[in-house]
């Protein structure tokens, strides 16, 4: 037992090897974050567009129900739901960010790919929350006489992200793992790191092992304080 | 007051307003009554333009609220609206509810809206109520706060869209009970509902729609005791004799 505490200690320790997993960690800690923060603005954008009511042409017959900011953005949806993360990723790594843009760190490529992926997820993930309330409440808003953009601010947004909350917060944490796929293109995340260590030590299964627990304590971690924040809002009404 | 002129709704291929025209003078309380997919509730959403009409006008207060140029918002202040299910904002507490669109439209300050919603709390008898959020409340007090977050924003006309129908039948008389003080104070009304005896006893004048026109236009007292149109015997037989 002793003899295997000092073995553990000699893979993590010997010549400051956890410093790998440190910086892997801050890696996909920045990743995760950058990421989140442009899914989150994009989605919110995209999932207006998709809810707009915007009919450039509803006087010429057969167009009344065109919608192109809409259909827009159901294609954007449609494009990033319906191609893996790591074709995303490494097609901003190998065919957008060459040349000129060679250059380009790894984490801000990254968080560019992760956070445009993110945001196809985030926008359904808002507009089902919008769509699904009560369409009564902006019925009832719009006749007390109050325009779209207050009745969305006063009524429906802080009604829909009460709803929206949960599933947004399993979204972040799905990103957070979904970060591992950076080493495909050369970024150095904890699941690297986990490498690195085995290529020196030629031990697998222990930096594995502590690398999936990090990621678990992080995404429970997550979970619980969004939970806290879930029950403050709830406690409203 | 409010005028509607020739109005057609189509829900895509269905007809639900056929040639709709109607003249509602200032004091009128108007109760319109027929059977379920008649057209009555999308008639009244059609009077604010909850509903968009297929064709035809609405002239309220002369003002043509189908005319693109027509600030619709404005509109609606002037035109309160009660629902089947209430709509109380979940989110916020009673007094919100009441005080949100005078603060936000009509540039009042907190006091003066505050002091506006309690003296409507007061007259719909829930004044204990101002700090409780909806979903304390019973149906029959919903029903009265909804009358009050209308009323606040000083309407010229209330438009009730089958305000009782939610209702256990203990709660229907409370709400009645509001609706009645405001038809004596003078407040014009439209008020789609099947309870008769309301129509009966308060409304100055009664409309029966049939298949998306209006059958019969008449007082109360002439229309349920001496109906002229054959459906409208039947109706008022099959509900009256439950």
């Amino acid at each position: 037992m002793l003899e295997y505490l000092e073995f553990l200690k000699w893979i993590f320790f010997d010549q400051n090897r956890y410093v790998y997993i440190l910086d892997g960690l801050l890696f996909s800690l920045a990743t995760t974050l950058a990421a989140a923060v442009i899914g989150l603005v994009l989605g919110i954008l995209l999932a207006l567009l998709a809810i707009s009511h915007f009919y450039p042409f509803k006087h010429k017959k057969g167009w009344e129900k065109f919608n192109p900011l809409s259909k827009l953005a159901f294609a954007y949806i449609n494009v990033i739901r319906g191609t893996p993360a790591v074709v995303q990723l490494m097609i901003f790594a190998n065919v957008i960010f060459v040349g000129y843009l060679r250059d380009t760190p790894i984490l801000v490529i990254a968080s560019l790919a992760f956070g445009i992926n993110s945001s196809a997820y985030v926008a359904e993930i808002i507009r089902a929350g919008i769509e699904g309330l009560d369409k009564g409440q902006m019925e009832a808003a719009r006749a007390l006489g109050m325009p779209y953009s207050l009745s969305m601010k006063e009524i429906i947004i802080p009604q829909a992200v009460k709803k929206i909350l949960p599933t947004l917060v399993s979204e972040f944490i799905v990103l957070l793992k979904e970060t591992s796929i950076v080493g495909f293109i050369g970024g150095i995340d904890l699941l690297r790191s986990a490498n690195i260590i085995t290529s020196q030590t030629y031990r697998g299964v222990e930096p594995l092992l502590a690398v999936g627990v990090i990621y678990l304590i992080l995404t429970s971690a997550f979970a619980v304080f969004m939970r806290k924040i879930e029950r403050g809002l709830r406690e409203r009404d | 007051m409010i005028e509607a002129k020739h109005l057609y709704k189509n829900f895509g291929s269905l007809k639900v307003l056929k040639d709709i025209s109607l003249n509602v003078e200032k004091g009128e309380i108007i109760a319109i009554i027929g059977p379920s997919g008649s057209g009555k509730s999308t008639f009244l959403r059609c009077l604010n333009r909850l509903e968009e009409p297929t064709s035809g006008h609405v002239y309220i207060d002369g003002e043509d609220i189908m005319d693109s140029k027509i600030d619709i918002n404005k509109i609606r202040e002037k035109v309160g609206m009660v629902f089947q299910h209430f709509n109380l904002f979940p989110n916020k507490t009673v007094l919100e509810n009441i005080t949100l669109a005078p603060l936000k439209l009509k540039g009042l300050t907190k006091e003066q809206a505050e002091k506006r919603a309690f003296a409507l709390l007061k007259r719909v008898g829930l004044e204990d109520k101002s700090q409780v959020y909806p979903s304390k409340l019973s149906g029959g007090q919903k029903q009265r706060i909804a009358i009050a977050r209308a009323l606040a924003m000083e309407p010229e006309v209330m438009l009730f869209d089958e305000p009782t129908s939610a209702l256990d039948p203990e709660m229907i008389k409370e709400v009645l009970d509001v609706m009645i003080d405001l038809a004596k104070e003078g407040m014009t009304m439209l008020i789609v509902t099947h309870e008769m005896g309301f129509a009966k006893n308060v409304a100055t004048r009664v409309l029966f729609m049939n298949e998306g026109t209006i059958l019969e236009d008449a007082r109360p007292k002439d229309l349920f005791e001496n109906p002229q149109n054959a459906r409208t015997k039947d109706f008022l037989y099959k509900v009256l004799n439950k």
